[in-house]
């Protein structure tokens, strides 16, 4: 259930191109709100709103020092994501097998003599 | 509970208005995701995109709007009280399940009160901010304007739930 509500709010944090982008570049190292915010055309308190949904999922952590927030991205909280589309394509792939496997089977029953 | 915070008009933004309809209607129009998408945003101005809301203290109220340049909005806030048809209050000062929240915005604390009088309803919406700095970037931004609006559509909503 931890699980399930923890993927709630890492697939909706997902779920919005900006803060995807948000993400792209904290990929490449930590940022202030100011350096984030520039390349949105966006009014600052929309764009915070879109932070604080992200920390809320906590796939990002911000500290203060002075008055300049830092945001850096915490990828192990990816894991969520990824472990839930892990286990979709596995029994996918489960699935696909023995499909495969059935395909076969009737394959060597009609060549049999 | 109720009568724990004072109104400081240089710091709170109060809207008020009478809907000629029962209490527990109004109460269904601010706490039910497929009503808030009705009226939570100025129609000419976008839509509700995406509204979630859990009705108890700790719940989450999450509204997302759609701007007509394609760019979403999202807020986000916690839920503190919840007294059916009586007051509903939350703020986007803290998350969901009173996590601790801090950031640049322009928080409030919303505290929606609603009242029977005669057949109707005493509507009362009132916005805490931190300081009048904020009070004052609420009033330019177009945020007061916004909340009026969408006050209206409410009433008109709640008219037609009737």
């Amino acid at each position: 259930m931890v699980q399930a509500a923890a993927a709630d709010e890492v697939f909706h944090a997902l779920s919005n191109p900006t803060r995807r982008r948000v993400l792209e570049r904290l990929s490449a190292g930590p940022a202030t709100v100011s350096e984030l915010a520039a390349p949105f055309d966006m009014q600052l308190p929309s764009f915070v709103q879109h932070l604080s949904v992200l920390e809320e999922s906590q796939l990002v952590t911000s500290s203060k020092r002075g008055r300049v927030r830092t945001y850096e991205i915490a990828p192990e909280r990816l894991k969520v994501a990824e472990d839930w589309l892990t286990e979709r394509r596995r029994s996918w792939e489960a699935r696909l097998d023995r499909f495969e496997q059935y395909v076969k089977q009737l394959k060597e029953k009609e060549t049999e003599p | 509970m109720s009568e724990q915070s004072t109104v400081d008009p240089k710091l709170d933004i109060v809207i008020e208005r009478f809907i000629d309809a029962p209490t527990r209607l109004v109460w269904e129009a601010l706490t039910k995701p497929e009503h808030l998408k009705e009226w939570y945003m100025p129609r000419a101005w976008g839509r509700v995109a995406n509204a979630e809301i859990d009705v108890r203290p700790g719940g989450v109220i999450r509204i997302d709007i759609a701007v007509a340049g394609g760019q979403d909005v999202p807020n986000l806030g916690c839920i503190l009280e919840a007294v059916p048809m009586e007051r509903l209050v939350w703020t986007s000062m803290l998350f969901p399940g009173y996590r601790p929240a801090v950031f640049d915005d322009i928080p409030i604390t919303a505290i929606m009160t609603m009242r029977s009088e005669g057949t109707g309803t005493r509507y009362v919406f009132t916005a805490l901010h931190r300081n009048e700095g904020d009070v004052e970037a609420n009033k330019t931004s177009g945020w007061l304007e916004g909340t009026e609006i969408a006050t209206d559509q409410l009433v008109a909503h709640v008219m037609s739930m009737k």
